[in-house]
């Protein structure tokens, strides 16, 4: 008898849909699977025979032949057991086949016949619908991710003989009563107000967020980069449903959602350490992972201590910062990740970290050239706003009067966007930092005065054109901040203070 | 190239024969030609010439072609001059262990008013302001302005006197043709243009640790007073310095704040009797000019700022403030510094030393 039961992998972020077909015919007893496999697919056969039989069910002598049809594209993942279990069933006659037509089936099974959480299910679930799929069978601890995708009948399942009960009629009742989803208070216990003293790399985190500008913060160790850092998620306004759908489905490839479930709802924050290597920043494998970019999607990726990381590394963020997203070529096709992050790069000024204070600093102009070099100047460009931080005084430290709160800060930059969201409407672009040189006229429109006022600058500051561009959307954004469609003198001027790093500083 | 000055160059090129003996053999023969004539025996008769250095001198006539090393030299633009020539600086001549002969490329100092710059590699802002200054100024009254080459003071102090339009000459501790500090390609160009670069050493030689302190004596024999701008309490400077006193020019240095470990050299210097530098313009008059054609700060008062700019330029002193400082000091929001800042930067009166750290011009 022959039968087949769909199930899917995930490529990227798009799901390809494969058939399992199963045959059981004379001859030899054999337990035969072809269609181009991975060694974890392989091994699916011992598994599915295994918890068959200990779920007592008796495969024939017979010779069972399982394919996984398109034979182009190879199976990877732990997903495909379940399917082939479900289809040589339904070979044997013990499933229905007409139930399976428009079902589609997931999960990896164990040698007793229980069904384990597999990686991915979001996006195959969210793509299933275009593919005429009603119902989804997929393993239990999966089933919160699923029931994000509105309209999909889904079932979730603990044992193979569940599934072949409800695939036999009987009525689905979830097993497990999910946790309901409370919309909770957004909890960021991280909060700017616990900062004193720090005014101006303060309002650089706030113009830098309001734009979605790119970061450096430059400082001696123990100057609160890091602690700055660490509190710009608490000025990120939230995401809307449509950007939580597209992180959770990332997070979902990388088997990274919550147990207790629903999207991610937060922007997330990552900090890589530097000895993180090219692919795991960017994503990489033979089947390609997505990495840190990525999981930092609509949200900041920090990168403490910037010239530890290796040059290679650092020069791969180079060509995602440009198009927000990652495409990876490997030999089984092009995968492609988002990765619309938000760059915040920390660094000592040299190696020992206090120049220019030369009297705790000793290190030579050479080392302190040969330390900065250590970052591109192609990267360097890329980053709109440049902040120093210093150390304050302990008098400062105590004494500082009220700090404003992140709360206060967030509701500003919400405005800003908002601006910036009408401002853009019909196009691509979504906030000041991402406008293509070719817009700068259109958007970052000046008077005449001011026109005169910024070809001083340029030729006083020696600025490049990229540099002059940068300034120009850096006042864009502090004028949204005022909520003034001009960009006017205050705005040019304090965008120039925090304009990116010169290499006249050093040496 | 003379003939004479072809032997010369030989006698200058043989390994381990220093200024001394090298001066001695040429005043024994006459002329650097007999030297070249002198058979071994002759060689060992001379006082000071032991058995080694004789073989060695007749050992270097093997390697050395004389037309073409000299040629060699003229094709690479350096000139040599030893100190039997009426255009050798008259000021070497007189210092104890003072060279044979020295090589250069562009000019020569002239035999007028010369001060040296010197001061540590890793310098601050201030010492760079001060190097700076003090190179203008001394241009601007057509004092020539020597000095190492060296990362930090060394470099200011030629790029002070480049910018007051002065000649000023690097003597290295390497030949002329090797340009150290590799990074200070456009300074060695810049020098080239009006000055000269100097060196007591081979073409071609390159730097060693023992060299430098050597070059050091040669950078105050070839001036009238030395000006130690920024030096660590055991500095290279110091060396000069001391060669100075020996040599007998005068000696000045550019005060610090007693914590700051670069001017600990200086302030130990000024306790010891050198010559304080308070400001530029009293360093020229008490050299003797006017110093009349140094920009001096009063025009700056003048100008009208504004009240808040008034504000931030108030903080200022002669030290660098970091933008949060001001924002501490005047208690005006962040942003509204920034802008001020940088208004005050456009009118020249203030200036970023590095980045977000301010100091008034």
């Amino acid at each position: 008898m022959y039968s087949i039961v769909k199930t899917a992998i995930v490529r990227g972020m798009d799901s390809v849909f494969v058939g399992v077909e199963a045959d059981v015919s004379e001859g030899l007893p054999v337990f035969e699977m072809v269609g181009f496999l991975s060694s974890e697919v392989k091994e699916a056969k011992e598994r599915v025979r295994t918890a068959l039989r200990n779920s007592g069910y008796r495969l024939p002598v017979k010779r069972i032949t399982i394919n996984l049809s398109p034979a182009g594209v190879r199976k990877t993942g732990s997903g495909f057991d379940l399917p082939i279990a479900i289809a040589v069933l339904a070979a044997l006659g013990e499933v229905p086949q007409e139930n399976l037509r428009d079902s589609l089936v997931l999960g990896e099974i164990g040698l007793q016949g229980n069904v384990s959480p597999i990686r991915g299910v979001l996006p195959i679930v969210a793509s299933a619908a275009g593919e005429g799929i009603k119902r989804c069978i997929i393993p239990l601890e999966n089933i919160e991710e699923a029931k994000l995708i509105p309209g999909m009948e889904i079932w979730g399942i603990s044992h193979i003989s569940q599934g072949v009960d409800y695939l036999k009629g009987r009525k689905y009742k979830e097993t497990r009563q999910g946790k309901k989803e409370r919309e909770k208070p957004r909890v960021c216990p991280l909060d700017f107000a616990e900062i004193n003293g720090q005014k101006s790399a303060k309002r650089a985190c706030e113009a830098a967020v309001a734009g979605m500008h790119n970061m450096l913060m430059i400082g001696p160790p123990g100057s609160g980069k890091t602690m700055l850092a660490k509190r710009i998620p608490g000025i990120l306004p939230p995401m809307t449903e449509k950007e939580q759908l597209e992180l959770s489905k990332i997070y979902s490839v990388c088997g990274l959602l919550p147990k207790e479930g629903g999207l991610i709802r937060e922007r997330p924050f990552r900090s890589p350490h530097h000895t993180v290597s090219p692919a795991g920043l960017t994503g990489g494998g033979g089947i390609p992972k997505p990495g840190e970019i990525s999981l930092a999607h609509r949200g900041v990726l920090f990168l403490d201590e910037l010239p530890e990381f290796k040059k290679t590394t650092l020069e791969i963020l180079r060509q995602p910062m440009e198009e927000r997203q990652i495409q990876l070529v490997r030999q089984w096709g092009n995968f492609c990740y988002p990765a619309d992050f938000m760059l915040v790069a920390a660094m000592n000024p040299c190696k020992c970290g206090y120049y220019p204070d030369r009297n705790r600093c000793s290190c030579t102009e050479e080392s302190i050239r040969r330390y900065l070099n250590r970052i591109s100047m192609p990267l360097l460009d890329r980053i709109d706003i440049c902040v120093e931080t210093f150390q304050i005084p302990y008098e400062d430290l105590v004494s500082c009067g009220e700090n404003e709160p992140s709360e206060k800060i967030r509701d500003r930059i919400r405005a800003a966007w908002e601006r910036q969201k009408t401002r853009f409407q019909g196009t691509d672009i979504c906030y000041n930092s991402r406008i293509p040189a070719g817009d700068i006229e259109k958007y970052c429109n000046l008077r005449e005065e001011q026109k005169k006022y910024m070809e001083k600058i340029y030729a006083s500051l020696n600025l490049s054109a990229r540099g002059y561009h940068k300034i120009l959307k850096t006042a864009r954004t502090i004028a949204d901040l005022e909520n003034s469609e001009e960009i006017l003198q205050r705005h040019l001027n304090e965008a120039v203070c925090y304009r990116g790093l010169d290499k006249k500083y050093w040496g | 190239m003379e003939e004479e000055l072809k032997y010369r160059y030989w006698i200058k090129s043989v390994p381990g024969i220093g200024n001394k003996k090298q001066k001695k053999l040429v005043e024994y023969c006459g002329s650097a030609k007999e030297v070249y004539r002198l058979t071994e025996k002759q060689l060992l008769s001379v006082q000071g010439i032991g058995k080694r250095d004789a073989a060695q001198i007749i050992d270097s006539k093997k390697n050395w072609i004389l037309e073409k090393e000299a040629e060699l030299l003229t094709k690479k633009g350096i000139r040599m001059v030893s100190m039997e020539e009426e255009s050798f600086p008259e000021k070497l001549l007189n210092i104890p262990g003072g060279p044979y002969a020295i090589f250069y490329k562009g000019n020569l100092p002239e035999p007028k008013k010369t001060g040296a710059i010197v001061g540590a590699r890793s310098c601050s802002a201030y010492g760079k302001t001060m190097a700076l200054n003090l190179g203008q100024c001394l241009a601007g009254e057509g004092i020539q302005v020597v000095s190492g080459m060296a990362a930090g003071i060394d470099s200011f102090g030629h790029w002070g006197a480049i910018k007051g339009g002065g000649k000023t000459f690097a003597v290295l501790g390497c030949g002329v043709d090797v340009c150290y500090p590799r990074g200070a390609l456009e300074l060695y160009e810049r020098i080239l243009e009006k000055g000269g670069i100097i060196s007591e050493y081979l073409p071609g030689t390159v730097p060693a640790p023992g060299r430098f302190p050597m070059r050091n004596r040669l950078i105050s024999a070839f001036s009238d007073f030395v000006v130690v701008v920024e030096a660590k309490e055991k500095s290279g400077s110091l060396i000069t310095a001391e060669f100075a006193l020996e040599q007998g020019r005068d000696i000045y240095a550019v005060p610090g704040r007693l914590d700051d470990m670069l001017s600990r050299g200086c302030n130990r210097l000024i306790s010891e009797g050198a010559g304080i530098i308070l400001s530029p313009e009293e360093f020229l008059l008490d050299l003797g000019f006017s110093g009349g054609s140094g920009k001096t700060g009063s025009q700056n008062e003048k100008m009208v700022l504004e009240k808040e700019e008034l504000l931030v330029y108030s903080c200022f002193g002669l030290h660098a403030k970091t933008i949060e400082e001001l924002v501490l000091h005047t208690g005006l929001s962040a942003g509204v510094v920034a802008d001020l800042l940088v208004k005050l930067m456009m009118k020249g009166i203030v200036e970023e030393e590095f980045k977000n750290r301010y100091r008034k011009v």
